[in-house]
Parts: structure tokens; sequence; C-alpha cells
């Protein structure tokens, strides 16, 4: 089955609301619920990404503050195709918000 | 690959331990740091485990994290360092063992020092219980908004007040001393008190939320009552009083969330355990001389609980309770809880006869309360032009729809027929 790469992207005008702890709670939960409903797709949960500096030749300035900015953590799927994948993605609470997106890239092995 | 369910309320009963346990290392004048702290490990948790799953022991997890950031937070600035290197030992424990494992008891004290911590005298009764429930119960400034009916902006400034007083103590982590304990116990009380009868007598909010209030309350009485300094007769009125309120709890409600008169609820739906608990907590507050406004609160609620029916409820002891209750807490309130018990016993003229040369205070005047109570009464005596005055004024002031449902459904079946 081929495999997706999903990116988290902060979007501007994000959610600055502080969740409550009965909100975290309740976002573990639908967190739990996510994963088992699609356990077969999940094939690497990925995390979260710190600063990162893009490596070119010449070297370029850095550090990519942007990179930090915008990506927020990756995880890889496997799905039947594109939508499948963006099905999962989507139903992923805290993935998908205002102020946030996921990119959902196909992995070319072959 | 699953992650594990976790506990019920796991994360506000994390919140208040984490912020009580910490409060007490580096003192609560840090109060803003030790919230923030707990807020980050909260969300990092949120997040490292929803990819790899809780740790083996979580709360050990979360300590360790919020523990360094505090510690780390203190460390800056020169004049905290001063602070931490005269009182902080503890506070700023930077060898390899790390913090200290906790245990279960002394988390229990954490909690109970950090609700006399919050019972302080110089802060408004108001900002007493919203610190406790932020801090104590994991509330955040929304959800306490919506539970105390008041806006965001109020409860921040009340909020602002207390956090003021805090960030003023004395440099030191041992908190309340003893004698501000034993001074501070009444306050405690009332707080709990407060937190209980907002989730049992709002008549505006759903059943689960209103619970919850009343639970945190239970939660937070019974680690009072678990310590010897909290093992007072009034203590164990207040928890009878709870437990007593709280078996008739979901009779009170029918199934499309109206209130139930008493004497229309399904008896067999209270819940007999709860009276029972209720029943031996105020076995154990009759002890000594005190007889406080809870003992003479829980002893109502016990002559209601143990009723038959009611019909047979001794309505003569609940009025004497009732007396005793206006001269130790004199409220207007508990003349017409006697009045209305008064009738039971007595007939309805007896009852009215209770507010002879009593002029009603402009917000008794004006609640739906006391003109429901003379809708009532007057109703019953047959002075049919006073009843139907009060009942429009009864049916103007009722604050939500489950009251007016309410009033509708008892003054149309008004025993007007009644002669007693």
């Amino acid at each position: 089955m081929p495999k997706y790469l999903c990116m988290q992207r902060s979007l501007p005008g994000g959610d600055t609301h502080k969740p409550s702890p009965a909100e975290m709670q309740e976002m573990y939960s639908q967190f739990r619920a996510w994963q088992q409903k699609f356990q077969e797709n999940l094939v690497d949960m990925g995390g979260k990404l710190g600063a990162g500096r893009l490596v070119t030749e010449p070297a370029a300035d850095g550090p990519f503050v942007e990179v930090k900015e915008l990506v927020g953590g990756y995880m890889i799927v496997s799905a039947q195709n594109l939508d499948e994948a963006i099905t999962v993605a989507r139903g992923c609470p805290g993935l998908v918000r205002r102020g946030s997106g996921v990119e959902v890239i196909e992995i070319r092995t072959s | 690959m699953s992650t594990p369910q976790l506990v019920e309320h796991f994360f506000r009963r994390e919140y208040g331990r984490l912020v009580a346990t910490l409060c007490r290392r580096v003192g609560e004048q840090h109060i803003e740091a030790v919230e923030d702290a707990v807020q980050s490990a909260l969300m990092a948790a949120l997040e490292s485990w929803t990819v790899s799953g809780p740790p083996d022991n979580p709360s050990a997890w979360l300590f360790r994290v919020a523990y360094n950031d505090v510690a780390g937070t203190l460390r800056q600035g020169s004049r905290r360092r001063r602070l931490l290197e005269q009182y902080g030992g503890d506070a700023v424990d930077s060898g390899d063992s790390g913090p200290v494992p906790f245990l279960a008891n002394e988390v229990q004290d954490d909690l109970l020092r950090m609700l006399f911590v919050c019972c302080d005298e110089a802060v408004a009764e108001r900002s007493q219980l919203v610190l406790a429930l932020k801090t104590l119960c994991g509330f955040d400034v929304r959800e306490i908004a919506f539970r105390l009916f008041l806006s965001e902006a109020n409860v921040y400034k009340l909020l602002t007040r207390a956090r003021n007083r805090l960030r003023k103590s004395p440099p030191r982590t041992e908190g309340p001393s003893e004698a501000e304990f034993s001074s501070r116990i009444p306050a405690v009380h009332k707080i709990l008190y407060v937190l209980f009868t907002e989730g049992y007598l709002s008549s505006r909010q759903e059943a689960a939320i209103r619970r919850e209030l009343c639970d945190e309350a239970m939660r937070l009485a019974t680690i009072l009552a678990e310590h010897p300094m909290g093992q007072t007769p009034e203590t164990f009125a207040l928890l009878a009083l709870m437990h007593l309120h709280s078996a008739r709890m979901d009779a009170r409600q029918h199934g499309s969330g109206g209130l139930v008169l008493l004497e229309e609820q399904n008896r067999d739906l209270w819940d007999r355990e709860e009276i029972q608990v209720g029943l031996e907590w105020l076995a154990r507050s009759a002890q000594g001389d005190a007889f406080s406004r809870y003992h003479a609160e829980a002893a109502i609620a016990a002559e209601h609980c143990l009723a038959p029916s009611f019909q047979e409820t001794r309505w003569e002891n609940v009025v004497n309770y009732y007396s005793l209750l206006e001269r130790m807490a004199p409220s207007p309130m508990h003349m017409v809880n006697r009045a209305v018990a008064v009738a039971e016993w007595k007939g309805p003229a007896a009852g009215l006869a209770v507010f002879d040369g009593f002029e009603p205070p402009d917000w008794l005047a004006d609640s739906y309360m006391w003109a429901a109570v003379l809708a009532d009464l007057h109703g019953r005596c047959g002075n049919v032009e006073l009843a139907k005055r009060y009942q429009k004024l009864a049916w103007k002031t009722a604050p939500t729809p489950a009251v007016k449902q309410l009033l509708e459904h008892r003054l149309q079946t008004s025993r007007q027929t009644i002669t007693r």
C-alpha cells in the first residue's frame, strides 16, 4: 500500500487559546479514538519537528526560521490513495484546526 | 499501536495536584510560574503521550517536567536567585538525583495546604472560590465563568486579586502556620459549602456540570476530614449535608431536565448508599458542644432522607432545625423555608403567620421564591386574589425556563382545596 507523509503546518491567524486541562483530556480521548479507528493506516506516528537548517552548496545563511515556524510535526500513514490518506489526516484531532493545516504528500519508493 | 485510556478527570486532577505540590516546594508567591509550568507540562504530555503512549508512571513524568520547568524559571534573575539560595534548598535541588518522589498522603497534605492558602482572609470570598476552582480543581477562566455565571473578565479580575495577595506572601515554603490553619478552618468550610451549593442549587445548568462542582466540593471536604487538623464536628457535618443532598440529586431532575418538587420526587431514586454515608458522617459530627449551621442543614436533609413519604416527614423537627439555623446564620431565606415547613406541619395559615410583622428586604421581595411561597400559602388559605397576584409576580421573576415550568406546575396543582 502506498505511504504518505503528513506534515502539520501552522497558518497565520492560529488559535491562541490555551486548552484547559479538561479540554486536554477531551483531546486525548479523541486522539485515542482516532488512533483506534485508523490503526491499520498509522505506520509511523512521527513526532514534533524542532529547529532546522537548510544545507546547500554553497552554504546559505541560516537558520531557516520559517521551517521551524511553519512545520510543526510529521507522521507517515499508509492508504490506498491520496484521498484516503487525507481522510485519515483530517480525522486526527489537533492536526487540522483553525490556524493549522496538514500537507499530505505521497512517498514514492519505486 | 494504541494509547491506553487515562482515568476520568486525569488532567484536571493532575493540574490541582501539581500546583499544590509545587507551591509547597517553591512557595505560593510563585503561583504564576507554577501554574505556567503545570500547563506546559500537561501540554507536553498530551503531545508526547499521544504519539508514544503514556509512561509507566504518568504522574511522576508530569511532576518531573513541571518541576524542572518551574525550577528553571526561578533560577533566572538575580533577585530570585538570592531568594532561592536562602530558602530554596528543596526548590532548586539540581542534583543528579532529581526531585524526590512523592507519597500519596503527601499529595493529600499538599492539596489541603493549598486549600488553606486559597482561604486567605485578606481575599474576598468570591476570589477565594475562584482561586480554588482554578488551582485545585483545574478549571480555566472560561470554565469557571461558565459555572459561576460570571463574565470571563470578572473571573480574571477575581483571580488577579487573589494572586496579587499570594505574590506578597512571605518567601517561605511552609505555607500557613498552624495558628493560621485553625483560624482559617471556618473559611475553608464556607468555601466548600459555597462550591457545593453552586452546583446543587443552580437551576441554570445541565445536571452533569452541576454535579461536577458538587463532586469537587465533596472530594476536597473528604481530604479535609482525613487530616487530623480538619477533623472537626463542622467538617463532618458539612460532609453529612453534602452526601445527604447528593443522594437526592438524580431524583430532583426529571428526564427533560426540569426540576421535580420534593413531594413528587420518586423516593426510590434516592441513593440509599449515599444516604447511609451521609448519616454516618452526621453521627460523627455529633461530638463536642459544637452545633453549627452545617449541623442544622445536615439534620434537615437527614429528616427528608429518612421520611418514608412527603406526608410522613417529621415537619416539627424540620421547623425546629430551621429555627436553630435562623439563630446561627440569620437569613430571611431560612425564615421562608421555616414558613414552608410550618405550613406542612400546622397548616398554611400557620405558615403565613411566620411572616407576621416581617418586611422582606428588596432582594427577597423581588425574588420568585418569595412570590411563589406566598402564592402557594395564600392559595391554600383560600385568599384567591392575593394568590393570583403573587402567582403573576412569581412568573415574571422566574430566572429560567426550568423554574418557570416548575412554578407553573406547582401553582396550578396547588392544593387549594385541601383543608388542613
